[in-house]
């Protein structure tokens, strides 16, 4: 009872060390975060002025916002998988994390939510920045509906996304075309949850109560159960040469 | 127990395949505790195949390797513990510095204790004349600087059996000299085994207990530590 205990224990903070260490990396080199978000913020930009020279002084329906967030959101996970698995084994630091005592599984969950981390900090901005630049017509008033918009609506897509990222970042690592292969093997993995987000996103905004975005929300946990087992059950073949 | 004849590591008809290609083909060999077994052949020989094999990198195609009597199929994680390894590639991230890059590597291998981990790095820069470079992100160092750092990150968690690719690659005389030294130390106070790869013949026959010459895959002799100065090594080549 004991061991099991110490070796969760010490599971969990090999978990917590990996996820530090690429913090700390990432927080060394935030010129990288700081260009992917100058992309998104750029992108939001260039959308919302083409709206606005079209529709001028009218708001942004809630679709199109949603739609045009969830567009860059999308792109934005490409560049953040290319540090998950892709610069790692570029670099040959992937090999230092092999050859110790780590188990393959703590390495992907804390690349999950190394990703998870990563997307929700350049989400946050782009949320704050596009709600400010698109103004988007949103009919969600109150703190509750604000909150389920954030978890439902946010939370739970983006961390479907990661686990879909961190399974594309280590299948396409080992692949001489790597900026080829990874948009390549990310679209059919998101493209059925694509319609389930937004739908759910543009319902949320518009104040819909929870139980009609059930079925858009049930789709999207178990797309994020089918990614998360499948990315467990060939982690040790993912992670071997 | 006598300890040089306690074998500590057991390779079993080693294959490695890639495509139709045996980079390793049906390799056989043991290695006691606390001894140097270096191995050379010429280039595309397998010595990285299988270095890399050793330190768990890559999983052979066929065949066992026992480390400590363990099954490495059965017990990766607790074998990994107790071996260190150096290869061709730099382990250590270029971002943050040989402190917590060190920090980092000690904790990997369950060391968490800040006071005894920060007096052991401290200690070990000053060895290796890095204490001014301590804080430094390691992208501001020499190739040599590097490939001390990486030589104090493979000892960080004091292990029995190490693995190096061509550890001395890049270093200067007097280092490559005190880290000769310091490993043959090892060997003696602590009983550390070495299996490490190198072109440089005479380093070779000076440290090493028994030599393994690969050719095409497959060992052409292995030399023991009597024969070690009568052999022309490159003539197995």
């Amino acid at each position: 009872m004991n061991e099991k205990k110490d070796s969760k224990n010490s599971n969990l903070k090999l978990f917590y060390t990996v996820l530090q260490k690429d913090v700390k990396s990432e927080i060394k080199q935030i010129s990288d975060i700081f260009a992917i978000i100058l992309f998104g913020i750029i992108s939001v930009f260039i959308f919302s002025s083409a709206y606005n020279t079209i529709n001028l002084g009218t708001a942004m329906p809630t679709s199109i916002f949603v739609t045009q967030i969830w567009l860059i959101i999308f792109f934005t996970l490409i560049f953040i998988m290319i540090k998950l698995f892709v610069q790692e084994k570029e670099k040959g630091t992937l090999d230092g994390l092999k050859a110790s005592p780590v188990s393959k599984i703590i390495l992907l969950t804390s690349k999950i939510v190394f990703c998870f981390i990563l997307l929700s900090f350049i989400e946050l901005i782009l949320l704050i920045f596009s709600f400010f630049i698109s103004i988007p017509s949103v009919n969600a008033s109150n703190l509750i509906e604000f909150v389920n918009y954030i978890i439902f609506g946010i939370i739970i897509p983006t961390l479907d996304l990661s686990v879909c990222g961190t399974l594309v970042s280590a299948l396409s690592m080992y692949a001489k075309n790597k900026s080829f292969v990874l948009p390549l093997l990310l679209f059919p993995i998101i493209l059925p949850i694509t319609s389930p987000i937004i739908a759910l996103n543009i319902k949320l905004l518009e104040g819909e109560i929870l139980s009609t975005v059930l079925l858009e929300l049930l789709f999207v946990v178990a797309h994020t159960v089918l990614m998360f087992s499948i990315l467990m059950l060939v982690s040790e073949e993912l992670l071997s040469e | 127990m006598d300890k040089i004849n306690k074998i500590i590591l057991n390779c079993e008809n080693i294959s490695k395949q890639f495509g139709f290609f045996f980079a390793l083909n049906k390799i056989s060999f043991t290695v006691n505790e606390s001894t140097i077994l270096g191995i050379v052949g010429a280039n595309g020989a397998g010595k990285t195949t299988l270095i890399n094999i050793l330190s768990g990198l890559s999983a052979p195609t066929t065949g066992k390797i026992l480390i400590k009597g363990m099954n490495y199929k059965v017990n990766e994680r607790n074998i990994k513990r107790f071996i260190g390894t150096i290869t061709s590639k730099s382990f250590l991230y270029e971002e943050l510095s040989i402190y917590e890059n060190l920090k980092f590597f000690s904790k990997l291998y369950a060391i968490y204790d800040k006071v005894e981990t920060s007096k052991t790095i401290e200690q070990a820069a000053a060895n290796f004349n890095l204490s001014d470079w301590l804080y430094e992100p390691v992208s501001y160092l020499s190739t040599g600087m590097k490939q001390k750092v990486e030589i104090m990150r493979v000892l960080i968690h004091d292990p029995s059996i190490l693995f190096l690719d061509e550890p001395f690659s890049g270093l200067d005389f007097n280092t490559i000299n005190m880290l000769i030294t310091m490993l043959i130390n090892l060997k003696e106070k602590k009983n550390l085994t070495l299996v490490f790869t190198s072109h440089n013949i005479e380093l070779i026959r000076r440290i090493s207990d028994a030599i393994l010459i690969l050719k095409r895959g497959k060992i052409s002799k292995i030399v023991p530590k009597d024969e070690i100065d009568e052999i022309k090594i490159e003539s197995y080549y």
